[in-house]
């Protein structure tokens, strides 16, 4: 067990809390026929219970603290660049995006010189364009650049 | 049909030109990616899935499987050379074969491993051919509430199975289960936790809930940490092992392909686990154990051949009884229902083309892996050498990609991404993903039979106790949650010792 476990758990029961009041307004049914709540309730409630264990055993229990969070910064922003790329994808249609990505990627997250960013996220987009569109012939969005 | 009749039917699939490309493809993408550490073979079967949307369901499974089977092979490289997993089950490789790569003897090592999981693949494979259609036709007689019970053994196995702890895999079960019923329910066509989301409305998809549970997790887990790869740089010369070699690996090659068969079978312990048991198996048997760990022949043979032989294995509950073995078996049935088959008893009786062809595949894959793999190596190791920093956003493009063309849709890559943020956290505060994926995929026929049964029976729940086979399920279910309260588990060995 780790520390976090204790926040971790109550949040979990928290969370089965909510679940089981949502299936039970979904509708937990009767035995002999069963409502479309009844399977999220019974796992809810089976979360609940092991959740409460956790933090238990996570109190009471020998925890050790071991979760360590190095490169945070850089976790964060591969993690704001996927999003980006999500959110722009369409708009800006997958090409100019693909090369958006390796490229904020090279060059904010593993802090490499513009030419060698530039250079690979233009091979990359390339090579995307030539595999999914010309070759496995995918339908993706073309975006600003297919208007 | 007959197991003969049955594989020469299969080899008529398999050997068309366009099958034997998809084994092809199959076989060296999954070498590709059991080479590359970083991505697994579940993060590569679903990048690849959407692309085999637009051919027919045999060789689509075909080539999926070959990227299976290719990802076994692939992961003794990175580990005898480069002393990196490739893949999981090759961490054992690393303990001898990078030993012998150090003293000069890399050759032997990556050709007993090559020989070693082609003799297993092939022994296993037969072996599925025999058990699956058998245990099949015995599944037929199952009804709701076997099928039911079945399930949650699965389910009880795969978390008493499981290397971390017991109580966070049964937590991640419930999970699943709970994430399983979004969407609509399929009884009275109410929707269950969509919030108004389209993408939600027929369910989580399992597919981008995978991609980003194993491959952008995996990404997030690896940026910016040093990878110290530090690859043999001397030419590998001698590939084929000597006479002592052989004599030092036959036995435990075929001790590891029948330990690695029989396990592979057995929800929950995928091929990490079995690996362990083949080498501790090796240790004990030998003459002279102390040379484990020191660049003992045996330590190479034994685990990738039974690494292998457990991947086979993995098939047999899924093709006969849809029941997924572990996540990769558990996207290969996403897959199927993808295609429009439905898995269980009937699929080797209602698709016999299907299972035959994937089974004679099977055959062709491990022969292009051993021609193929040997003299490739030196490409491999070319491979080995791409930093990081350029292969991560590369996997993280094919990621997001590959989960916009499952629909066309940016709700997936929204999925995707979100399940990539729980799957980095999960990991970190050591919580078992492949529990909750298994729960994903068995909860909506759970759902299914327990209805079923509950209909049946009028509301009792007896149904469940007084039918032989689901007691019997049941049993070893409540057994599997009960003997981790005694400190039994056969895992404990691998657990990490904080835990």
């Amino acid at each position: 067990m780790v520390k976090a476990d204790r926040w971790i758990g109550l949040l979990f029961a928290l969370f089965s809390l909510y679940i089981c009041v949502e299936s039970f307004r979904l509708g937990l049914g009767s035995y002999q026929q069963p409502g479309p709540g009844l399977i999220s309730f019974g796992a809810g409630v089976i979360l609940g219970v092991l959740s409460l264990v956790l933090v238990f055993v996570a109190f009471f229990g020998r925890t050790i603290e071991r979760e360590t969070w190095h490169n945070r910064g850089q976790i964060v922003m591969v993690f704001l660049a996927i999003l980006g790329f999500t959110l722009l994808l369409e708009w800006l249609g997958f090409i100019l995006a693909a090369f958006l990505l390796v490229w904020f990627l090279l060059k904010f997250v593993e802090r490499r010189g513009w030419g060698f960013s530039v250079g690979v996220a233009l091979a990359v987009a390339g090579a995307s364009y030539v595999v999914f569109d010309l070759w496995l012939s995918a339908q993706l969005p073309a975006g600003i650049l297919g208007s | 049909m007959d197991a003969l009749e049955g594989l020469l039917y299969g080899f008529s699939l398999a050997l068309t030109l366009k099958n034997l490309a998809f084994v092809f493809a199959g076989v060296l993408l999954g070498t590709l990616v059991g080479v590359l550490p970083g991505i697994g073979p579940a993060a590569a079967i679903s990048l690849l899935l959407p692309s085999t949307f637009h051919t027919d369901p045999i060789s689509s499974m075909i080539m999926l499987c070959g990227l299976y089977y290719g990802t076994m092979y692939g992961g003794s490289t990175t580990s005898i050379l480069a002393n990196i997993p490739g893949e999981a089950a090759s961490i054992v490789t690393c303990f001898d074969g990078y030993q012998m790569a150090r003293q000069g003897r890399a050759g032997p090592a990556l050709g007993i491993a090559a020989f070693g999981s082609f003799f297993a693949g092939t022994i296993a494979v037969v072996g599925l051919m025999l058990l699956a259609p058998t245990l099949a036709s015995f599944a037929l007689k199952f009804g709701s509430p076997e099928y039911f019970s079945l399930m949650v053994m699965a389910m009880t196995l795969v978390t008493y199975l499981s290397q971390g702890s017991i109580l966070k895999s049964l937590m991640m079960a419930a999970l699943g289960l709970i994430l399983s019923t979004i969407g609509l329910d399929p009884v009275t066509s109410s929707l269950r936790f969509t919030y108004d989301i389209l993408v939600l409305r027929d369910g989580l998809g399992i597919v981008p809930a995978v991609m980003g549970l194993f491959g952008v997790s995996e990404v997030l887990l690896n940026v910016g940490a040093i990878m110290n790869r530090e690859i043999l740089q001397s030419e590998i010369k001698g590939l084929l092992p000597n006479r002592q070699d052989w004599k030092d690996s036959s036995m435990p090659i075929v001790r590891g392909s029948l330990l690695g068969f029989f396990l592979g079978i057995i929800p929950g312990l995928g091929t990490i686990i079995p690996t362990f048991l083949s080498y501790g198996l090796e240790k004990r048997l030998s003459r002279n154990p102390n040379k484990f760990g020191t660049g003992a022949i045996e330590g190479v043979a034994a685990p990738e051949s039974c690494n292998n032989a457990a991947a086979t294995a993995n098939f047999v509950p899924m093709l006969s009884l849809g029941i997924p073995a572990n996540p990769i078996m558990a996207i290969l049935l996403g897959a199927l229902t993808i295609y429009g088959l439905q898995p269980g008893p009937l699929l080797i009786t209602e698709h016999a083309d299907l299972f035959w062809g994937v089974i004679a595949s099977m055959y062709v894959a491990n022969v292009m892996l051993l021609i193929l793999n040997l003299p490739l190596i030196p490409l491999w190791v070319q491979i080995l050498k791409i930093p990081y920093t350029i292969l991560y956003p590369l996997i993280l493009l094919f990621c997001l990609i590959g989960s916009y063309s499952l629909n066309n849709n940016v709700g997936d890559v929204i999925i995707m991404c979100v399940f990539g943020a729980i799957g980095f956290l999960m990991k970190k505060f050591r919580y078992e993903p492949a529990p909750l994926v298994l729960a994903l995929v068995l909860g909506p026929m759970m759902e299914d039979n327990l209805r079923q049964a509950l209909l049946i029976s009028g509301g009792s729940f007896t149904m469940f106790l007084t039918r032989p086979l689901s007691s019997v399920f049941l049993i070893v279910s409540v057994a599997a949650l009960l003997l981790p309260l005694l400190k039994i588990r056969p895992t404990a060995k691998f657990r990490q010792p904080e835990e």
